[in-house]
């Protein structure tokens, strides 16, 4: 009967409307409570280096916040490029949901990382990039803005004439290559005084031999400036050891204990670091964002700040300088796992 | 009648009384539903609010009460230590100060060992000695102790105990640790009231997560304590919190007047909980997500929402049905009432067995219908006599005229000696009468009609003599239907009186029959002088008829086939001045039915 049908359709329209919504959030909370297999390719693993030992920190909090298995490995020494490709092709194996990656070459993975995103796994490049454009997701610092305010507190420090040595820390890495053009462009005019710019291959020994040889070559030399935190604290040791720490100002980019005790010490001039953890633990969110399907940023600059002995004890750069390390970190992130996203 | 409201005017609107129930009704339903659901929902939700409130009031206060004295047996031990014979011997006594030194450093092992939340113990006097832990780690030689407020403040005169939030202790070389310190000033008291060194108490943060954490019970929220100025003095996401990744509205719990604060919206919606202690300066806050406190409430809600769905559902239904047998008696009703509007009375009843208002109005209703059938069953009955009666006056009425001409004719040819004439004349006559006398029938075949008008035309032609011809020209076909009496006659009569008797020359009439379209036509056609308009649209009246020697007109005619067989047959004219006049008779070809129902 025509009467019944219309009843009919009606009823069937109301379970159909039912069953989808259902279905949705049945799909939705599959998603979200899907635990995830993430896989974290530093440059290195390096106790030392607070940077990197940072950024590691910040991955695994945020993996432990949104419930993700993550894994870590790196090679011990961060110029060891064909040893990070070992560790990225074993990754791709294990076929985890996505690959972070912090290349150390700007050219040498790409055949991998194509490798990998053909095979469906989600690339997120943290803290430096390739030539190609096949990351998913960016996190890192703005190197050209790092450069710059580092090459602006240079400045202000230096006379017209002065000659600046650089030490940067690999050749042709993206951060290297950012990170001295922006230093030039914020000393303006004073650019000219930069009579050489070497290359420590991310090793302390090589950038104290190196920066021994460059105050051995310019006697005047003003000022070095490193472009990582091996280069500037090899640099700074030289400095230290030459006993010249009252003619030669060094400055430089990302900071570890020794840094800071070398500061402290009146080596150092100027630190800009980066904040490692934030960029860890945004790569992880980012990276977990996707893949549960909610809004997400493909590119984030996670800042960094000028550190001099000034300002090295306050609050704020306490927080940047100094991983809040306490007995119950781990612990208290899964307590308060269910409150991770208020921020 | 009054005028309708606008509640009927809206129920108007509705096809059916069934629908206009059924909006109405569910309407109420839904209207009720979702207050009574809104209601409660709202009540539950305030309760479920009040009463988490109230109890994370009480876990907060007893929280910063156990804060309060955590902090009270640190400031004993500052006070037993800083005022300690062995420590002004230390600090500010000359010469050996070995013994006093182990019994310090004794003194400091204990401490250290019955308490794993403290991380550094030590003594720094403002001359340059000092002794920490167990006096072997060597002290941060770069460090420029008059930028650490944790060993200034308590050098102030005003101030006895100094309790630092969180900070990096940069004291040990090697060492960086987040802590909070507790200090004390320690006056020397060989010189007098000056004060001239420093006891402090590095805390980590184990015992206080550990307090901070009882609150986590459940997964309902998290605790985090401010000190004064706003800054963290512990947080269970502090690492985030310092990168910037996490954030609390840390303003808007310096600002607060009252004990709770709500914050963001939402699904981020907070609900801080403080307690200030006075001891301290610290805040202690209990945070909660909104949606978390309201989970038990929410869960409530979708009971609710989900029972009042069911229930609109279940009650639509009802209404449903329940408007439907109300109404359905009523379509019946009306649709009965359709049918007789369109004038079909031959209705059975309508079947109503309920006993309420709609039952008593069918019943009427069926009463009515049948009173109506009977009256018009008697209204037939009675037409159909009167019908008859008129008949048989209209049939009865031989027009004297003719029988006196007729006569007159007779009258004369006798006197002139025609007898064969007189006889024909007679003969026809006589034959006439006979058939308007005798026949009792009302109809009679159309032969007979026929030679009835032979009858007539034959006398009518002895009288006019040279005036006229005749001729009859019947299919066999029709002759045995049947025709009404005197239909025929009259309309030769009124040919012949109108037509033929003004002109000029000799006339002729001519009589014909035949069949078409089922029908049986006569026609009685004459080359008279033909009649105008005006008078062709008069014919039919009453009136026009009625002159001098002519008592059956064409009125009269009509009216008897017209009542007869219906007002789809009679007679028509046509007629044009100068050329002739044509009279057609049409009847039904197959009278079966209607002449049954005589």
């Amino acid at each position: 009967m025509k009467k019944y049908k219309k009843w009919i359709i009606a009823g069937a329209l109301i379970v159909l409307a039912v069953s989808i919504c259902a279905g949705y959030y049945i799909r939705r909370k599959e998603r979200e409570n899907r635990s995830y297999s993430l896989v974290y390719i530093p440059k290195v693993i390096d106790g030392t280096n607070d940077f990197w030992s940072s950024l590691i920190l910040g991955t695994e909090m945020a993996a432990q916040e949104y419930h993700a298995e993550l894994e870590i490995m790196a090679p011990e020494d961060e110029n060891d490029v064909e040893g990070q490709n070992r560790f990225l092709q074993k990754a791709i194996e294990m076929e985890p949901d996505a690959i972070l990656f912090s290349p150390s070459s700007f050219t040498e993975s790409d055949g991998l990382l194509r490798e990998a995103k053909e095979k469906g796994i989600h690339v997120v490049f943290v803290d430096s990039y390739t030539e190609q454009d096949i990351q998913d997701i960016t996190v890192a610092t703005d190197n050209i803005e790092a450069g710059k305010i580092l090459g602006g507190f240079a400045a202000g420090l230096l006379d017209p004439g002065d000659q600046i040595a650089v030490v940067a820390h690999v050749k042709g890495v993206s951060t290297a290559v950012e990170r001295e053009e922006g230093f030039r462009a914020g000393l303006g005019d004073l650019e000219e005084g930069i009579t050489d710019v070497v290359y420590c291959d991310s090793s302390y020994e090589k950038s104290y031999s190196l920066t021994m040889e460059l105050m051995e070559k310019y006697p005047d030399l003003k000022m070095i400036a490193g472009m990582n935190e091996y280069s500037s604290v090899g640099a700074a040791r030289a400095v230290k050891e030459a006993g010249m720490e009252d003619q030669i100002m060094v400055v430089g980019i990302d900071s570890s204990q020794e840094a800071v005790q070398l500061m402290e010490h009146g080596v150092f001039k100027g630190i800009v670091v980066q904040k490692a953890f934030k960029m860890g633990y945004v790569g992880v969110r980012e990276t977990m964002r996707m893949l549960r399907g909610e809004e997400y940023e493909t590119d984030v600059n996670s800042g960094c700040e000028l550190v001099t002995p000034e300002n090295m004890y306050t609050g704020e750069i306490e927080k940047l300088l100094f991983p809040f390390n306490t007995l119950k970190t781990s612990e208290t992130a899964v307590n308060t796992g269910t409150n991770g996203e208020i921020d | 009648m009054r005028e309708k409201g606008p509640a009927a005017a809206l129920i108007g609107k509705f096809k059916s009384i069934q629908s206009a129930m059924f909006a109405a009704v569910s309407l109420l339903i839904l209207g009720a539903v979702a207050t009574v659901t809104l209601v409660s929902m709202n009540f539950t939700r305030s309760t479920i609010f009040e009463n988490s409130s109230l109890y994370t009031r009480t876990i907060i206060r007893q929280m910063n009460q156990n804060i309060d004295s955590y902090i009270d047996y640190m400031e004993n031990i500052a006070y037993i230590v800083s005022s300690s014979e062995d420590v002004q011997e230390y600090l500010f006594g000359s010469g050996d100060t070995g013994a006093a030194r182990e019994r310090i450093l004794g003194q400091f092992e204990t401490i250290l060992d019955s308490r794993s939340d403290i991380l550094n113990v030590g003594i720094i006097g403002t001359n340059g000695r000092m002794l920490i832990n167990e006096g072997r780690e060597s002290v941060n030689p770069d460090l420029d102790l008059s930028t650490q407020e944790w060993y200034t403040e308590p050098l102030k005169a005003d101030v006895s105990v100094c309790l630092t939030s969180s900070h990096v202790q940069h004291i040990i070389s090697g060492q960086r640790p987040w802590v909070i310190t507790l200090s004390r000033g320690i006056r020397d008291q060989s010189s007098g009231v000056e004060k001239a060194g420093v006891f402090f108490i590095d805390l980590n943060y184990s015992a206080i997560s550990e307090l901070c954490d009882q609150n986590n019970i459940g997964n309902r929220g998290y605790a985090f304590i401010l000190d004064a100025e706003g800054n963290i003095v512990y947080h269970p996401q502090q690492q985030q919190l310092y990168n910037e990744l996490q954030t609390e509205n840390i303003s808007l719990i310096l600002e607060a007047n009252s004990d709770t604060v709500l914050t963001g919206k939402g699904k981020n919606e907070r609900l801080y909980t403080l307690s200030r202690s006075v001891k301290t300066g610290w805040t202690t806050v209990d945070c909660v997500n909104v949606d978390e406190l309201l989970k038990e409430s929410n869960k409530a809600q979708s009971i609710y929402v989900l029972i009042a769905a069911a229930l609109v559902i279940v009650a639509l239904f009802l209404t449903r049905f329940i408007a439907g047998t109300i109404t359905s008696s009523i379509q019946r009703l009306r649709d009965s009432m359709a049918r007789v509007q369109e004038g079909d009375f031959d209705i059975p009843d309508v079947v109503e067995t309920s006993e309420n208002e709609i039952g008593s109005l069918t019943r009427s209703f069926n009463v009515m219908t049948r009173r109506i059938r009977e009256l018009m069953d008697q209204n037939v009955r009675d037409q159909e006599a009167k019908r008859k009666s008129e008949l048989k006056a209209l049939q009865s009425q031989i027009n004297p005229h003719f029988l006196y001409n007729t006569l007159d004719s007779i009258i004369w040819m006798a006197e002139g000696k025609k007898n064969e004439e007189v006889v024909l004349m007679t003969a026809s006559l006589a034959r006439l009468l006979r058939q308007s006398i005798s026949n009792e029938d009302e109809v009679v075949p159309i032969a007979q009609e026929v030679e009835y008008a032979r009858g007539y035309l034959t006398i009518q032609k002895m009288r006019y003599k040279d005036k006229m011809e005749f001729q009859i020209d019947v299919d066999p076909a029709i002759l045995h239907i049947n025709l009404i009496k005197l239909v025929l006659q009259p309309v030769i009569e009124n040919a012949i009186y109108h037509g033929l008797k003004y002109k000029e020359s000799k006339g002729l009439l001519i009589v014909k029959g035949f069949m078409k379209n089922g029908n049986a036509v006569l026609q009685v056609i004459d080359n008279g002088v033909g009649m105008d308009e005006e008078t062709l649209a008069h014919i039919y009246d009453r009136h026009k008829v009625n002159y001098q020697s002519n008592g059956v007109g064409v009125y009269n005619v009509q009216k008897r086939l017209q009542l007869y067989y219906g007002s789809a047959y009679g007679i028509t004219y046509e007629s044009k001045v100068g050329v002739g006049t044509t009279a057609t008779i049409t009847i039904p070809g197959n009278q079966e039915d209607s002449s049954e129902k005589i």
